[in-house]
């Protein structure tokens, strides 16, 4: 039994907004998230800048949660939770109408930031907030679902591992919904401090709003931000059958583990190469079918230029045809959210024929010379798009994402045209 | 360990009431001795130790967690009015709570 997997629900939290209508808007405007860091005080940092989500998430997600569980909850299980309201909302199911044992939860979650600037923590709710499967089970709990729950960590992919998981418990029948995507937070003192030890940000303070600059010559490294994506993840035919929206479907992926280095990326793009390879192979989708890539793009010296050694090696001469952005010039490096959320800004490209920018792309490095979709978006008509997603240890993940067609299939695309 | 005065009686009471109210964002009047902790106010088992904490700062009890957890067992809470009742025993009794079964 191999069933197709569409996506009939998403939500987006970020810096950039607490809707995906808010977020979609600011990102095709090429807006950046980055400011100043206000949730604790950075002064003794050499970052201290931030994509922090707006303060007035903790009012907005009352709506959503109630006092008690939200006082069991960090915030970013917060984020995580609200985030998965809304998009169950967005699918329009009634989970009172199907079998709710064949619905999971799958959260790519790295940590539940239950850190030094979380506050108010009890000691009756230390190990709630801290528990990484918490975002999973109160998901769960809230809908009462009672298919497979539970999180993965594959560092800055864990999200994209978990839609690649529901993607497959779909595929091969042993669930018709699963609600997959991840939430992540470090803007604390001491994994900042942790990270900068390691001189992966950006520390390009002044300003803030200029600091992400994915595939610019002048990059300096990745600046941290957060958020929570979450997709409604579905079989077709169960989405046809209650005439859901569906915003795009699933065509394949791939996860691979470079097993190379604790924090570099193989050398060349050799790893991220065989993982979009694969990808696509999986998907069943040929090379020249691709017509975006929403790329890792940190905006760190390496990734970018190994991102793009691996598109190039992948697509060789194709590779100058096709555009790639990076969300995290935008947004800031969600890092185990980060998989979802793009994963979603993709499905919004294919949807809206639409494909974000790489903000201030401001020096064209001589190395890297793909199209990046410098500083402005761009209207295309899009059929299938890649998300990847690169993890530290080497977890490595692509996602195939195709348009969906609700008339006349499309010449040149496979199965769900 | 202390006697129950009325006054005792009455701050338990309102305390427990209040908890309630608050933690389950309910109103105050809604509440009464036969009021389902779980069914009536989705509420969880953790309040119960949450409420303990409250009550051994307020009387200074010395008394464990794993004694208050064995009589428990034996003495399940399910309303407000039973979680007074067993609330004024653990002040009453504290470590002897125990020996109330024997």
């Amino acid at each position: 039994m191999t069933n197709e997997v569409v996506i009939t629900g998403m939500s987006l939290i970020s810096s950039l907004g607490l809707s995906l209508e808010e977020n979609w808007k600011n990102i095709v405007a090429g807006k950046s998230g980055v400011n100043y860091i206000t949730l604790f005080d950075p002064v003794k940092l050499t970052t201290r800048i931030a994509a922090e989500v707006p303060p007035e998430f903790e009012e907005f997600s009352r709506q959503y949660i109630k006092k008690r569980a939200g006082g069991q909850m960090t915030r970013v299980t917060r984020m995580c939770f609200t985030a998965a309201k809304m998009a169950v909302a967005d699918s329009g199911i009634d989970f009172g109408q199907v079998d709710r044992m064949r619905c999971g939860v799958i959260m790519g979650v790295v940590s539940t930031g239950n850190s030094s600037t979380e506050r108010d923590t009890t000691p009756q709710n230390t190990v709630f907030k801290t528990m990484t499967n918490s975002m999973a089970a109160w998901i769960s709990l809230e809908y009462n679902l009672m298919g497979p729950s539970f999180a993965v960590n594959t560092a800055c992919a864990s999200s994209a591992y978990a839609i690649a998981f529901g993607y497959e418990m779909i595929k091969n029948g042993q669930a018709d919904i699963v609600i997959a995507g991840g939430a992540d937070s470090i803007i604390n003192f001491e994994e900042i401090q942790g990270f900068n030890a390691l001189y992966a940000l950006s520390v390009a303070n002044d300003p803030p709003e200029k600091a992400s600059k994915p595939f610019s010559k002048d990059r300096d490294g990745f600046v941290i931000g957060e958020g929570a994506g979450v997709l409604i993840l579905e079989s077709k035919e169960h989405a046809l059958g209650r005439n859901a929206r569906i915003h795009a479907e699933i065509a394949g992926y791939a996860i691979t583990s470079e097993a190379y280095n604790i924090m570099a990326p193989m050398k060349d793009g050799e790893g991220m190469a065989q993982t979009i390879a694969l990808a696509l192979k999986n998907a069943g989708v040929r090379n020249n079918e691709v017509s975006y890539i929403n790329a890792h793009g940190t905006s760190t010296e390496l990734n970018d230029r190994y991102e793009t050694m691996a598109i190039k090696q992948v697509f060789g001469d194709l590779a100058y045809r096709i555009p790639v952005s990076s969300s995290k010039s935008m947004l800031g490096h969600t890092i185990g959210a980060a998989g979802a959320i793009e994963a979603i800004i993709t499905a919004m490209s294919l949807e809206n024929g639409v494909i974000p920018p790489t903000i201030n792309y401001n020096q064209p490095d001589p190395d890297l010379d793909l199209d990046y979709v410098p500083n402005i978006p761009r209207s295309a008509d899009l059929q299938v798009a890649l998300s990847n997603s690169f993890g530290f240890g080497g977890h490595n993940a692509t996602l195939v994402l195709k348009k969906h067609f609700t008339g006349i299939p499309s010449p040149g695309l496979k199965s769900g045209a | 360990m202390a006697t129950i005065t009325e006054n005792i009686r009455k701050e338990v009471k309102e305390i427990v009431y209040s908890f309630f109210a608050d933690e389950c964002e309910v109103d105050i009047d809604r509440i009464n001795d036969q009021t389902s902790i779980i069914n009536d106010l989705d509420g969880d088992s953790l309040m119960f130790l949450e409420l303990i904490e409250i009550f051994k700062k307020k009387y200074n009890l010395d008394i464990e967690l794993k004694v208050i957890g064995k009589y428990a067992v034996k003495h399940p809470v399910a309303t407000i009015g039973q979680l007074i009742e067993m609330q004024l025993l653990i002040i009453e009794n504290e470590n002897r709570l125990m020996d109330l079964d024997h």
